[in-house]
């Protein structure tokens, strides 16, 4: 038995290793075929993202939403309802953070008053979101999934109509709002690696979220019920109402996202279309296994990659394009779980086997 | 009379060592209806899939109208004229009944699928076997009666000179029931062979002019059913492998725990699965329900569990309704659940041994400390009920999906039988489990209802288990509580049998202070 599991995690890492190289070793080949200059193409990918203090700092910058937007997933995912709505959350959220700030800039409050205000106005903009397809799914049990994508395109336009027509800034030549307070924008920190202090909210969002789920008795909830929703209900639990409250849950930290991304990188809201880090969120979340604590390290892992797209588009004859390919195999080999299964099985039954002789020899 | 099909001495074992059928012999003749009876678990289905292709056999061989035959998968067994109807349909119910008719074999026009022709052959079949249905109708617009059929059209469509009906008449209505045995008179009258399923000894009397009865994997005997009476062949079907014993005292009833009240259940078409069920468990007793399985015993159970809704009556637990009444209100008002399904309601593999052990509980005020949960005092328990129930593991973190089907079991017990209820509905608690944790379990049901005076209800399939542990003992049979008995352990196996199979039914009178 102990080794049975001594096997399943060692297989786990493995399963793991294995995809991230089969996957390095598809963008090689591929490398190797479309590029004059492989090696350095190469080097590019793997080492170009650490090249200089910027280029880490952009890392951590991006892995700072990816994070967020990872545990907003992480809720929907621990009770199996892919919502996938904090794909437009992060960008409705985003836009309500700039025209609250810009409505309330005459009062001129201060900065610990204001951020502290937007994230409220972020999380309320996420919960309200994210009510609308767990609503649905509660009463009429309607498809999550089909809903939430639907709502993304709405959302889209709601922002993009109050964008245009709420706060546009008139002087300006392209489309924009109008700038947000000073007061909302937050500073950059650790000097040449000019990293977001955003970096302090996803910290505290994931110790938030890691406590919620493995200390208090609502994440055990949720837990029970993705693991099995009938022995949640025959135990006591409501399967249904748990699995509402995580949606909005995971629809608040959408919101945190869209607010902290806001906050810390743009004086102006300007997205006509949402820009995918929902999506992002739901990668990172399947590389984290759904746990709030791996999060961040999937996040970093994704942002990563991207730099290293970057880095290789600008610095070489390679499209950035070519990173999905390989961004698409490694979720493929760490998301299928039954990946590798047969070798794992294989030294299950060889350890009982060994079990079993020794047993036996014992008994001799 | 020649034989169409004969299985010789078939064994059976599947890899978890159950040994599912032992030299069995089995053969059908030309113009016969044949019935396989025997009881849940008994080994019908499995030669059943043995000869249709399904299931690979150990050891024996197969003879089709005198040949020797491997018969390597369904398709295999179809070509061989072998048609097997199945008690879950398996119909594409978009489609239309030619469609679904002539699925797999379909009639091709310039390389297409000739609708047509398929619809023409259809209804040709449908009308010289006399089944009223439209070959243009989708199946989704079908009564369950009318599916049936296109699931005998399909058979037919492809050949089948055998026919397996899996239980055929369980989801009828009594008029479709007529109909049904009607076209298989006609059907053995134009040269098909049929073997019947069934757990119902009234219809096997009427219609089959053969039965074979199997028990245990093993067969008891082929015989014709002229001279035979239901008795006789109940008595065959129903009986103990090893007569297990369990020591008890006389109970010491105290006052009513659960009061079920005139409770109708009925289902999604409109069959009464409970049918005015009545009856009383007291403080200190365990009655017992025994039944072949689909006779309403599951739905009693989700209903005392709060775990679906019914029509109508009452259900009183220490002395206040659970009508309408969530799980948790249920549970805070003294109940224990077993479930029949470990892996679907007892436990959630995934989670951690521990979780599984306080999961009905960790939600309750004093397993928090502040706004988190007590780490201590839930660790403290997990370690003392493990240690407890014996329950086999390397820590309490370990995910239960990774113990055997026995310690995964204790693990349900463990919560159960700790969580303070004074009524324990235990639904077959000891199914597939070894015998070692099977025999724990038992004990502490009794144990538990002499020393803590808790009221337990036990609804098992397992004859042994039902008989031994009870005090009382019921009979479910069509939603009804069809016998009852004072002392279970004086009930003969015969009897019970009997009663289970309808071939006797006590009247209201005679259960008069038993229920």
């Amino acid at each position: 038995m102990n080794k049975t599991q001594k096997i399943e995690s060692m297989m786990e890492v493995v399963r793991i290793l294995v995809g991230l190289v089969i996957a390095y070793a598809v963008a090689l080949a591929i490398l190797f075929a479309i590029s004059e200059d492989p090696i350095y193409i190469v080097q590019q990918f793997v080492l170009g993202p650490f090249s200089s203090p910027r280029r880490i700092g952009t890392i951590i910058n991006l892995a700072i939403p990816f994070t967020i937007c990872g545990l907003s997933m992480c809720f929907m995912y621990a009770v199996n309802k892919f919502n996938l709505v904090g794909e437009g959350i992060f960008m409705l959220s985003a836009c309500m953070v700039t025209w609250v700030s810009i409505l309330l800039a005459p009062m001129n409050l201060p900065s610990v008053v204001m951020v502290p205000v937007m994230l409220i106005v972020a999380m309320l903009t996420g919960i309200a979101v994210s009510f609308i397809p767990a609503i649905m799914d509660r009463k009429f049990n309607a498809n999550v999934v089909v809903v939430s994508l639907m709502l993304n395109s709405v959302i889209q336009s709601l922002a993009t109509w109050i964008l245009r027509y709420q706060m546009r800034d008139s002087s300006i030549a392209y489309l924009g709002s109008l700038e947000t307070p000073a007061s909302i924008q937050l500073p950059k920190i650790f000097g040449s690696f000019r990293i977001q202090s955003g970096l302090f909210i996803a910290i505290i969002c994931v110790v938030v979220v890691a406590i919620l789920f493995y200390k208090t008795a609502f994440g055990w909830k949720m837990r029970l019920v993705g693991a099995n929703p009938r022995f949640a209900t025959a135990v006591g639990l409501s399967a249904v109402s748990i699995s509402f409250i995580a949606q909005l849950a995971g629809g608040a930290f959408a919101g945190i996202a869209g607010a902290t991304e806001m906050m810390s990188n743009y004086t102006r809201f300007q997205w006509t279309t949402t820009t995918q880090h929902g999506f992002d969120g739901l990668l990172v979340a399947v590389l984290a296994k759904k746990n709030p604590v791996l999060v961040p390290i999937g996040a970093l892992f994704l942002a990563y990659i991207r730099i290293g797209a970057d880095v290789v588009n600008t610095s070489g004859d390679i499209p950035t394009e070519f990173v999905t390919v390989i961004q698409g195999i490694i979720i493929l080999l760490v998301a299928a779980e039954s990946f590798l299964s047969g070798t794992k099985n294989k030294l299950i039954f060889k350890a009982a086997e060994k079990e079993e002789k020794a047993k036996e020899a014992k008994a001799a | 009379m020649a034989e169409v099909m004969r299985m010789q001495d078939i064994t059976k074992i599947y890899p978890n060592g159950f040994v599912a059928n032992k030299d069995i012999t089995f053969a059908v003749g030309e113009h016969e209806i044949h019935a396989l009876v025997g009881e849940n678990g008994a080994g019908k289905t499995t030669l059943m899939k043995i000869l249709f292709g399904m299931e690979a056999p150990q050891e024996g061989k197969i003879f089709i109208n005198g040949k020797e035959e491997k018969i390597a998968n369904p398709l295999d067994a179809i070509a061989k004229g072998i048609g097997m109807v199945h008690q879950h349909f398996m119909l594409v119910p978009s489609l239309t009944v030619a469609e679904n008719v002539t699925l797999g074999a379909e009639p091709m026009k310039n390389g297409l699928f000739d609708f047509d022709g398929a619809v023409k052959a259809t209804q040709e079949i449908a009308d010289k076997y006399n089944f009223n249905v439209d070959a243009l109708q989708k199946v989704s617009d079908l009564s369950v009666g009318q599916m049936q059929k296109v699931e005998i059209l399909k058979a037919l469509y492809k050949g089948a000179k055998l026919l397996i009906l899996d239980e055929p008449t369980a989801v009828l209505t009594p008029q479709e029931t007529e109909e049904l045995f009607e076209q298989l008179f006609k059907l053995r009258d134009s040269g098909v062979s049929i073997i019947f399923i069934s757990h119902k000894l009234e219809e096997v009397m009427r219609i089959c002019s053969k039965v074979t009865v199997l028990r245990h994997g093993r067969c008891m005997g082929s015989m014709d059913i002229a001279g035979l009476n239901e008795a006789a062949i109940s008595k065959l079907m129903v009986g103990r492998d090893v007569v297990l014993k369990i020591d008890k005292e006389a109970p010491k009833l105290g006052k009513p725990v659960v009061e079920i009240q005139n409770v109708v259940k009925i289902n999604s078409i409109g069959k009464n699965v409970l049918d005015n069920v009545n009856f009383t468990i007291h403080e200190g007793e365990v009655v017992g329900i025994a039944g072949v399985e689909g006779n309403g015993q599951t739905e009693l159970s989700e209903v005392l569990a709060g775990l679906s809704s019914f029509a109508s009556g009452d259900i009183k637990l220490n002395g206040q309704s659970i009508k309408g009444k969530t799980v948790r209100e249920i549970r805070d008002q003294g109940m224990a659940y077993i479930a029949e399904d470990r892996m679907v309601e007892g436990v959630a593999g995934d989670m951690s041994i521990k979780m599984n052990i306080v999961a009905d509980r960790f939600t309750k005020p004093d397993f928090k400390k502040g706004m988190f949960m007590d780490a201590k005092k839930i660790n403290d328990i997990a370690d003392q009920y493990i240690k407890d129930f014996e329950i086999l593991c390397d820590s309490k973190d370990q995910p239960v999906r990774m113990l055997s089907g026995g310690n995964i079991q204790k693990v349900v017990v463990a919560r159960e039988f700790t969580s303070g209820a004074n009524f324990i509905l235990a639904c077959q608690p000891t199914r597939g489990i070894d015998v070692g944790t099977a025999e724990m379990i038992r004990k502490t049901i009794v144990k538990k209802s002499r020393e803590e005076g808790t009221a337990t209800l036990l609804i098992s399939a397992d004859l042994n288990e039902v008989l031994e542990c009870s005090d009382r003992l019921l009979v479910m049979r069509k939603g009804k509580i069809a016998a009852a008995f004072p002392k279970a352990n004086e009930v003969s196996e015969e009897t019970l049998g009997e009663y289970m199979l309808g071939v006797k039914e006590m009247t209201q009178e005679e259960m008069e202070g038993l229920l």
